[in-house]
């Protein structure tokens, strides 16, 4: 058992792990965020997604020894303030339906969003592709993207 | 699905005491860079290790090193690097498109290129582009240096010959002025496991170099298609005798993914297809 | 109702904010307090097998390890059409992955060491993978007591064979429809098995407390179903349904994998085992796979007879499927294609035979479609050859055998009002039918595909639906009803019936999902009926709610109740064009008379709903003679495709869909269903296929190899349209959409890739490779 500190959502967090314990288990188990989800455990769904130093990583893939005096930030982290635009969009085309793959979605979008204020269709689908959603069809989730960047030109 | 193995974590800052750990403990010690495959492994018990090395801490192994004849890419570089550093896409537009490739964001934010290599599962992405390269593949123990040519790298499915005690610190590339393409067959658009890939680099005049993946054992530069090929001016009958030539030179099987007759298939028109793109490249460079 | 205010309108879901905000908690994010414990399954390695020996001595020496329990502990049997499984294998295993045993310890880790430590011995035994194989008259027999299992009373199980359930359906004379026809066109079809894939695994976590009180949160489709076969299971430990709550949090996706009871068992029955303290199970997504519920296989006989004018004659249809090693839930999808396998279409000449055979493979289920995405591929492929051969155009041989309001159905019941023709006509207007588009590629051919759409819920001719409607001080609303939101929007479209009975905006409505505790009865949600048969009994809750209202305040104020009316969260009065009483200033606390006293008290409105006029009694030799499904939805739709005839890549520029929905009560999630649905179906015809090896084990349970599509994977466009020819007996005659949006996609993803490349593939999954190569074939 080590101690380690992180930055989560901007509150520095101590708590004690297990070398084998990852960080969406401690992150679940150990720190009362939930919003990542464990949805196949191997990296091929993003449903756990987070973003440690401002990247989107699928936390099930790492360890949470390997996060001590990083940042972390997950959906919650994003919504403290109120949602952002983006969130607003996927609220109001009712983008998403059964709402387990959300958090990481958004984490997604945020990413794609913080590196590109204008992406196009193309890089909207890349940055997405990553996460499963079985509800949607995906077109509404791209459109709300879409639509939320719209938005920001208009300003 | 809990990791059921108990292991210690370390993440040294120095190189010298990661490979003082490899050597005291040899088979035991795994390195942890992007933990993509590594982590799957130890959740699946597949590996079993008494030590985890997390290699992040050298902040040597983070570098892409440019010189103006060799790029040079750190055990620590992940493939969004490789996707982000201009100078690889202008000087090694293979191996930036294989990087694309390469699963979803999520997993190239945290993979790297050295994992990809070091995991050596057939169908390794990378290794097209890193073959047709000649590249070299930068060892270290505790008494010595390797730089070990990518054709002797691998040495079957998940192996190669990588020595327990080493750590590959990472893979120099020798840069010369060309045109390429990697092909991948997967089963979607989305993010899949390469079915078949092929890596094809037209260089000088007529000049080709040619590697596959996932239709073998490992990885492999296609020589006789390249003898075949080199000198000629592409036409299509070219086309139609080299593609018979593919069928020697590749061992694919049948499995979940694909049958061995799709694959086989798909190296032909991949081939004919990548090629006539990489020309296609090579005179828009020109003009 | 042209005035509709709530109703119709695209309203944003009621649950959105806490979804978009991370603040949904699912099943397994709920805190369950420091003496959670976990439980980790010992599953079988072989298909089929007698069990010698069940060795747990090395795991019960494990620390940590607070009790391992197998089908001795629990020899009882469950299931929801028909009682054919125990909740541990007893002495055989059927099927690779059937639970033999579980380790309960104070922790995940420790649970699953042990239970990598428990040694079970097995006697294999002959397995059977191939429902054709089940067929066989010599065939092992899986299920040896089948005659002496209880089952409900519209299924067939036959004794010492591995027919679980054979459903006939007969009408007219075939043979003479046959001898009428000038074409004959007669083939076979198949369907593999498919996985649902919901987002969030199973997962559940059982209470029994020290006084006997047994809580199960589960991610459940059907928690008072759950209940009841708990409580009916369990019953032998002296447990009634009193004693059982289940609490259904929000769930990740159902699709039907969800429903009835499969893992959620083990919840409860370890539950009562270890008493005191929560006993979480999770499944993974390996688990997900192979232990929960399959879309059943299908290997379909179809044959139909034409005039050369299209006219249909006669047919004969028979399909065998795979149900797995249980038909609990199976056997009924199998029994709603028996009485629905003559598609949308006037036949007056019918034979069905609809057989549902074990075998050693996973238990399958519910899935979206409940059988009719599987018989519709055979189907719709079918009836596009018939008018390739016959010379017309197969969006005319559609029309002019599309069935009608009257017409009557293979089980002699009339069909309902509907608007078939409306949705052939517009689907085949915006997909532009008659024009050929062009394609820039040389390696790409262009094609296009049209299906109809065509499904009833397949329901006990008793299930129902109720609603519980409560006011609070300032005049909002707690709607308690038991169905679930599994993201088709169910909450708000509840929310939405009672906003225009009682004028209170969404805003002020809170619908929750349920506790069978404190929520009234619902069957399940699944076959597409909630929105008709919840919303009728919330329709009916808000009504009464209303009438509530009107009384208070007509004997209290006295006004006419006839001139009252509600608007704006104000009752108004008609003659009396000044007088306003807010719902707020007497909805908890009453109205003050002229004497100072209170009248009244708490608005609490309830209603139910069952269908009256249903029936599953009917001659076992023909279906005739009983009323089995309420009413159908049915639709078309079209696809435009360009498909590289090299690499056999599908590039789906756009796909229509239109659905007589009766009503959409909110087409925004209409639209999502449609969406969502379609892809769902393209998903299982271009990507998707459950493989096993020759032992019976599944070759790809997981993402990698399990391809479900991703954002890169989708349609251009896809246009819905909605069509609304009111159901006369739903809410705001409204009827259900849910499954019917995927049922299209295979047949028309077959009947377009055929019009490209003039190749006709009769096995699903139709993927690249498989295109590819039966191209080549073709060109060689």
């Amino acid at each position: 058992m080590k101690k380690i500190s992180i930055n989560l959502n901007g509150e520095t967090r101590v708590v004690h792990v297990e070398p084998e314990e990852t960080l969406l288990s401690v992150l679940r188990n150990k720190l009362g965020i939930t919003s990542p989800k464990c949805g196949c455990d191997r990296g091929d769904c993003g449903a756990c997604a987070v973003l440690l130093n401002g990247r989107s990583v699928r936390s099930c893939l790492v360890l949470a020894m390997e996060t001590d005096s990083q940042k972390i930030v997950t959906v919650e982290g994003i919504s403290q303030n109120g949602l952002t635009q983006v969130q607003n969009a996927m609220l109001d085309m009712n983008a998403f339906q059964c709402g387990y793959c959300a958090p990481g979605i958004i984490i997604s979008a945020t990413e794609l969003l913080e590196n590109n204020s204008n992406p196009n269709l193309e890089e909207i689908k890349e940055a997405l592709s990553g996460n499963l959603c079985r509800c949607s069809g995906y077109l509404p989730i791209l459109e709300a993207v879409k639509e939320s960047v719209k938005e920001d030109s208009h300003e | 699905m809990a990791i059921l193995n108990d292991f210690e974590y370390k993440k040294p800052k120095e190189l010298d005491v990661a490979l003082s750990l490899l050597s005291s403990h040899h088979e035991k010690a795994k390195i942890l860079a992007g933990g993509t495959d590594l982590v799957v492994y130890l959740k699946e018990d597949i590996l079993q290790p008494k030590l985890i090395i997390d290699i992040k801490g050298l902040s040597d192994l983070n570098k892409i090193e440019i010189s103006d004849d060799y790029i040079t890419i750190g055990a620590g570089v992940t493939f969004t690097d490789i996707i982000e550093s201009k100078n690889i896409k202008e000087k090694l537009p293979i191996l930036y498109q294989a990087s694309e490739s390469v699963a979803s964001i999520g997993i190239r934010n945290r993979a790297t290129v050295v994992g990809n290599i070091c995991s050596a599962v057939p169908s390794l992405d990378s290794a097209p582009a890193l073959l047709v390269y000649d590249s070299y593949v930068l060892t270290q123990n505790k008494s010595s240096k390797r730089s070990i040519s990518i054709h002797d790298w691998f040495t079957g499915p998940k192996k190669t010959t990588l020595k327990p005690d080493e750590l590959v610190l990472g893979i120099k590339i020798p840069v010369i002025k060309h045109t390429g393409v990697y092909e991948k067959l997967g089963r979607y658009k989305g993010e899949d496991l390469a079915q078949a890939g092929i890596g094809i680099m037209v260089y000088d005049t007529n000049k080709y170099r040619i590697a596959h993946c996932a239709v073998g054992p490992i990885p492999k530069r296609m020589k006789k298609l390249e003898d075949f090929l080199n000198g000629k001016e592409i036409s299509n009958e070219v086309v139609t005798k080299a593609k018979k030539i593919i069928t020697e030179e590749i061992f694919p099987i049948s499995d979940i993914r694909s049958s061995a007759e799709y694959r086989s298939h798909m190296m032909k028109v991949m081939f004919e297809r990548g090629l006539k793109k990489s020309i296609a490249r090579a005179k828009g460079g020109k003009s | 109702m042209n005035d509709l205010k709530y109703v119709g309108k695209p309203s944003v879901r009621i649950d959105g904010k806490e979804k978009i905000s991370g603040a949904t908690k699912y099943t397994e994010d709920i805190e369950y307090g420091p003496n959670l414990h976990y439980a980790a399954i010992v599953e079988s390695t072989e298909a089929h097998a007698k069990i010698v020996n069940i060795d747990t001595s090395e795991a019960e020496k494990v620390s940590g390890v607070v009790g391992i329990y197998t089908g001795k502990d629990f020899p009882f049997k469950f299931g929801l059409y028909m009682k054919d499984r125990f909740i541990f294998a007893m002495d055989t295993v059927n099927y690779v992955g059937q639970q033999i045993a579980a380790v309960v310890a104070r922790d995940e880790k420790t649970a699953q060491k042990a239970a990598k430590l428990v040694k079970v011995k097995y006697e294999p035994l002959p397995a059977i993978f191939d429902q054709m194989e089940a067929f066989k008259d010599d065939a092992t027999i899986i299920h040896p007591n089948l005659g002496n299992y209880e089952h409900v009373p519209w299924f067939f199980p036959q004794a010492n064979t591995n027919i679980a359930h054979w459903r006939k359906t007969r009408r007219g004379d075939v043979k003479k429809g046959f001898d009428d026809a000038d074409f004959i066109l007669e083939d076979n079809y198949s369907v593999p098995r498919y996985s649902h894939c919901p987002l969030e695994n199973h997962a559940a976590v059982g209470l029994c407390d020290l006084s006997d009180r047994l809580t199960i949160w589960a991610s459940s489709q059907s928690p008072h179903t759950q209940r009841n076969l708990f409580a009916e299971s369990l019953a032998p430990l002296g447990f009634s349904h009193k004693d059982i709550r289940v609490i259904a949090p929000p769930i990740g996706g159902g699709f039907g994998g969800k429903a009835g009871v499969s893992m959620e068992i083990l919840a409860a029955a370890l539950a009562t085992k270890v008493k005191g303290k929560p006993i979480k199970i999770l499944w993974s997504r390996e688990q997900e796979f192979y232990n929960t519920s399959q879309r059943q296989g299908l290997l379909a006989k179809i044959k139909i007879g034409a005039k050369k004018d299209g006219t249909f004659t006669a047919i004969d249809h028979r399909l065998y499927w795979d149900t797995g090693a249980s038909a609990e839930y199976g056997a009924n999808v199998v029994n709603a294609v028996g009485l629905s396998a003559i598609g949308p279409y006037r036949f007056k000449n019918i034979s069905i035979d609809s057989v549902c055979l074990y075998t050693n493979l996973p238990p399958c289920g519910a899935y979206r479609g409940f059988g009719y995405s599987e018989f519709m591929f055979g189907l719709e492929s079918h009836i596009n050859r018939i008018a390739n051969e016959l010379n017309i155009d197969p969006v005319e041989i559609r029309k002019k055998n599309a069935i009608r309001e009257n017409d009557t159905l293979a089980y002699g019941v009339a069909m309902n009002p509907n608007g078939l023709l409306e949705c052939i006509d517009k689907v085949a207007e915006k997909i532009k039918w008659k024009e050929k588009h062009k394609t820039k590629d040389i390696n790409t051919k262009v094609g296009k595909g049209f299906s109809l759409i065509w499904k009833a819920p397949a329901m006990p001719p008793n299930a129902s639906s109720a609603a519980f409607l409560k006011f609070s001080e300032d005049g909002s609303i707690n709607i308690l009803v038991s169905g679930m939101d599994m993201g088709q929007g169910y909450l708000t479209v509840m929310a939405q019936i009672a906003a225009e009975i009682l004028k209170v905006p969404l805003s002020k409505i809170r619908t929750e999902n349920p506790d069978t505790d404190r929520n009234p009865y619902e069957w399940q949600t699944v076959a597409s009926h909630v929105t008709w048969s919840c919303g009728n009994a919330v329709r009916k809750a808000a009504i009464n709610a209303r009438n509530q209202i009107f009384d208070v305040v007509s004997r209290t104020l006295y006004l006419s109740k006839d001139m009252l009316y509600l608007e704006d969260e104000k009752v108004k009065c008609k003659t009396k064009k000044n007088f306003e009483l807010p719902l707020k200033d007497f909805v908890i606390n009453g109205i003050q008379a002229e004497d100072s006293t209170f009248k009244g008290g708490p608005i609490m409105g309830h209603g139910l709903f069952m269908p009256e006029y249903t029936s599953a009694n009917s001659d076992p030799e023909t279906s005739q003679g009983g009323h089995p499904n309420v009413h159908y939805t049915v639709g078309a739709a079209a696809i435009s495709l360009e498909v590289d005839k090299d690499t056999g890549e599908i590039h789906i520029e756009k796909a229509v869909e239109a659905i007589d929905v009766g009503k959409a009560i909110n087409p925004s999630l209409v639209n999502g269903q449609i969406t969502g649905g379609l892809l769902q179906g393209l998903a299982t015809v271009l990507y998707e296929d459950m493989r096993f090896d020759d032992k019976g084990k599944m070759l790809n349970p997981n993402f990698t190899d399990y391809k479900i599509p991703t954002a890169k994977d989708v349609p251009d466009e896809i246009v819905p349209i909605i069509v609304e020819v009111p159901q006369p007996d739903g809410p705001f005659g409204a009827r259900g959409v849910g499954e019917h949006t995927m049922i299209p996609a295979a047949p028309m993803i077959a009947n377009a890739v055929d019009d490209a490349l003039g190749i006709r593939i009769k096995s699903m999954p139709i993927t690249k490779e498989k295109i590819a190569l039966t191209y080549l074939k073709k060109e060689k």
